[in-house]
């Protein structure tokens, strides 16, 4: 496995958590505190805490040294690179999907309607 | 979490085709068919490049060229299931990913393609991946695209 696999991996296992998931949403909006992140969550800090470790072990966010607030900041970069082999798998699907489209129009004879955006 | 199926955060993309159910299935497995779909815009899959062993353990294999600058793409994937005309399921060893195709009759000439990627990297696989997926990845994604600006 490359580098970029075994990042790539790191990061949809920690985007497999939905708290985590939620975790990422609120910081795409802005950086927060861990207090600011537990608010919406029936969850101790320590846990959150635990969560926010796996965040930060994979890339996808960082948290500045400075005081005890620390607040927590989104690498947008490392994300998107989780959001764009998504994208990619998504584009060459709705591509196939088409052609494949007109490939079934073609051996049956139909005529091929206007080229309109599906998907 | 309830013993029901785990929500696996697959990857899904579904399309309604006006043919039958067969056809479709046949496109998906006949490297003649598959020829003139597979690669994606810009790329073409000659049909010598494409193996089709029709069975549980049987190679797929292709390779994309790139329409602009010739550069290709091989990729290799072995069939886990094979059932006519509803599913078929290869699984690429390379990156773990493993993709069901189903299809299904939806009465006249109109088949439902439903394609489902679960899933790429090894980690998201794992038992506690699959249990936390509330949400499938690509609803997501949708939604942080959503979001945007921040970003």
């Amino acid at each position: 496995m490359t580098v970029a696999e075994d990042r790539l991996d790191a990061t949809f296992t920690a985007l497999a958590d939905p708290t985590r998931r939620a975790i990422v949403a609120r910081l795409a909006s802005g950086d927060a505190t861990v207090n600011e992140l537990a608010a919406p969550f029936d969850m101790t800090l320590p846990g959150i805490s635990k969560h926010l470790k796996v965040l930060e072990r994979c890339g996808l966010i960082s948290r500045t040294r400075r005081a005890q607030f620390r607040p927590c900041h989104l690498e947008g970069e490392v994300l998107d690179t989780a959001l764009s082999w998504i994208e990619e798998n998504r584009r060459v699907w709705k591509e196939r999907f088409d052609k494949l489209d007109e490939h079934l129009r073609d051996l049956q004879g139909t005529p091929s309607p206007p080229r309109k955006g599906t998907g | 979490m309830t013993d029901q199926a785990p929500d696996t955060g697959e990857l899904t993309y579904t399309r309604v085709f006006d043919a039958p159910r067969e056809f479709v299935f046949r496109c998906m497995l006949e490297p003649a068919h598959l020829t003139h779909f597979w690669g994606p815009a810009g790329v073409s899959t000659p049909l010598e490049t494409i193996k089709v062993d029709p069975r549980p353990g049987g190679v797929f294999e292709t390779i994309m060229v790139n329409d602009s600058d010739g550069s290709r793409y091989p990729t290799r994937a072995v069939y886990v299931e094979i059932t006519e005309p509803e599913r078929i399921v290869w699984t690429e060893p390379g990156s773990g990913v493993t993709t069901t195709s189903t299809f299904r009759d939806l009465g006249g000439t109109r088949t439902e393609l439903q394609i489902r990627q679960a899933n790429a990297p090894e980690g998201y696989r794992s038992p506690e991946a699959r249990a936390g997926f509330a949400t499938s990845l690509d609803r997501f994604a949708a939604y942080l695209d959503k979001l945007g600006g921040a970003r």
